[in-house]
């Protein structure tokens, strides 16, 4: 697992622990970068891990910083929770040079924080692993009736949205006019 | 708008949790047994409040999620709502089989999909069976849509596919009997695409194959068959018909018949366009100076097989093909049209099997 550690997105963090490296060691020193999330905790991530994401690979594709200008400017993503980021780079890390397998097993166990991840990595163009999360989102509806399935996804009836809409539009309405009626009183 | 309604729900959803807090706070003063009330509040089973659901994601997610579905769960998806009915139908499901068939007077229609699971519908009138094929429709492709039908249902299908306004998609069609005018209803009901026609019943005369060869599906289909024609002129009609259609190379036509007389009108009608011939295969120049057509012949050393009924085969071939290259089992584009036409008669016996396996 890649030690974290807290920090912020402007101020360069301190050391944190690397990331776990693939057990040959490389020859050639191998270039790091920072993210951080929601939580502003800084993730020091391998460059060969970041490959899994298309949006930060080709971030840092032609940036060509050293390892003090990368630590001095972690990627901010103010969208994704810590917790649900500290899952994908564990899983890039994890994956880091090696090909994927056909099924994953280290998706996260609570269903609340599927649907996250699949924000995050879709966000993030992580290919492999959103095919992965999809397929467990899936598996949350196996066998499920209609019902069930409303229930579990919290999916609005057609007359709950209808009535939902009328709502909105009623309430749009009232404060049209109460804008309308203060901004007449401003004129007076 | 998404906000609001993911709002609606968590708030609908607390509501809900908070009436069941009640009724258990309610029941457990009633019983005075204020010790339990947090031990059992803490044992209630109730689903976490999530904070991101199936209704935060974007279309292209679910689309993608609704990709792993099986059919049955894409199918309950479906009638949750309206918006989660369109981004289903939206992305179609492969149905490896669509047979549509009759058994017992009752009209039968069985889904094979994934290769091993079965959707089977039996219903006593032809009409609800239809239904089911419509909303099938909707929702899936078929690979191969097969025809098995009684006599007494012909008419029906052919009311329906005559006046419905929906097409299907499938990539082989099978008759294994039928009328001419249901199987042209059939056919104009099927999308661009079509890579294999078999038709399988006896019956079909001249003028019904010239109707059948103005179909465009059949015209550009790679692979097609009529089992049992009772005419001889099929051979040089269909040449005929690849000519005038510059057929692509490979596509290919293969006829069974009890009557003589169909490789000797071949040679009559295409005399001018001869480039080869023996009592086995005639080749044939096209318009196209790449293609050539080959005419062969189902004769080999098993000759008690290929007796009666008689086997054809016509294929586009390209003009650079040796004759060395010729393939000279017939049996093997034989048994395409005719599986029983085999030597083995335990492997037979396993394919016919395979082929009733979902009849029950």
């Amino acid at each position: 697992m890649s030690s974290t550690e807290q920090g912020t997105s402007s101020a360069a963090p301190a050391e944190p622990t690397t990331a776990p490296e693939s057990a040959a060691a490389p020859e050639v020193p191998e270039s790091f970068y920072y993210v951080h999330g929601k939580d502003k905790v800084v993730h020091k991530v391998s460059a060969g891990a970041l490959q899994h994401s298309a949006l930060i690979h080709g971030m840092i594709s032609n940036l060509g910083y050293t390892e003090e200008q990368a630590k001095a400017n972690p990627f901010p993503f103010e969208n994704i929770d810590g917790d649900i980021l500290q899952m994908v780079v564990d899983w890039c890390n994890q994956h880091k040079g090696k090909p994927t397998p056909p099924e994953d097993t280290n998706l996260p166990k609570q269903k609340e924080k599927l649907f996250d991840l699949v924000l995050a990595v879709n966000y993030l163009e992580i290919k492999e692993l959103l095919t992965y999360c999809c397929k467990q989102v899936a598996m949350m509806v196996k066998g499920k009736s209609p019902e069930e399935i409303r229930e579990i996804w919290m999916i609005p009836t057609d007359a709950e949205d209808e009535a939902a809409e009328k709502e909105a539009k009623k309430r749009a309405g009232k404060e049209a006019a109460g804008e309308t009626a203060a901004a007449a009183g401003d004129a007076k | 708008m998404r906000n609001d309604v993911a709002n609606r729900r968590r708030s609908f959803r607390a509501l809900k949790i908070l009436g069941i807090l009640h009724i258990t706070v309610v029941r457990t003063l009633m019983s005075s047994d204020l010790k339990n009330l947090t031990e059992k509040t803490a044992k209630l089973s109730i689903d976490p409040i999530y904070e991101t659901n199936w209704c935060d994601m974007p279309a292209e997610i679910k689309l993608e999620c609704i990709g792993k579905m099986k059919f049955n769960e894409r199918l309950s998806l479906r009638c949750t709502a309206k918006a989660e009915r369109s981004l289903v139908d939206s992305q179609k499901v492969e149905i490896d089989e669509g047979r549509f068939g009759e058994d017992n007077e009752q009209s039968t229609f069985v889904l094979l999909i994934d290769n091993k699971r079965y959707f089977v519908k039996d219903s006593k009138y032809m009409n609800d069976a239809f239904e089911l094929l419509n909303y099938i429709k909707k929702v899936g492709d078929f690979k191969t849509l097969y025809f098995s039908l009684g006599f007494a249902v012909l008419f029906a299908v052919y009311e329906r596919f005559h006046t419905d306004d929906g097409l299907f998609t499938a990539k082989e069609i099978e008759f294994s009997n039928g009328i001419f005018n249901t199987v042209v209803a059939v056919l104009r009901k099927i999308k661009n695409g079509v890579e294999s026609i078999k038709l399988r019943y006896g019956g079909l005369d001249s003028d019904q194959l010239a109707g059948i060869l103005a179909i465009p599906h059949v015209q550009n289909v790679s692979y097609w068959h009529i089992h049992d024609y009772e005419g001889t002129d099929s051979l040089h009609k269909v040449a005929q018909m690849w000519i005038d259609k510059n057929a692509k190379l490979g596509s290919t036509f293969q006829v069974s018949n009890y009557d003589d007389g169909s490789f000797a009108e071949f040679l009559e009608h295409l005399d001018d366009r001869i480039l080869s011939k023996n009592e086995q295969r005639v080749r044939i120049r096209t318009n196209n100076a790449d293609c050539h057509i080959l005419l062969e012949r189902g004769l080999n050393e098993i000759s008690e097989i290929v007796d009666f009924p008689q086997y054809f085969r016509l294929k586009v071939i390209s003009a650079e093909m040796k004759e060395s290259e010729y393939d000279n089992d017939c049996k093997e584009w034989i048994c395409i049209m005719d599986p029983e036409v085999s030597s083995d008669s335990d492997n037979s016996s396993e394919q016919s099997d395979d082929v009733h396996e979902y009849d029950d």
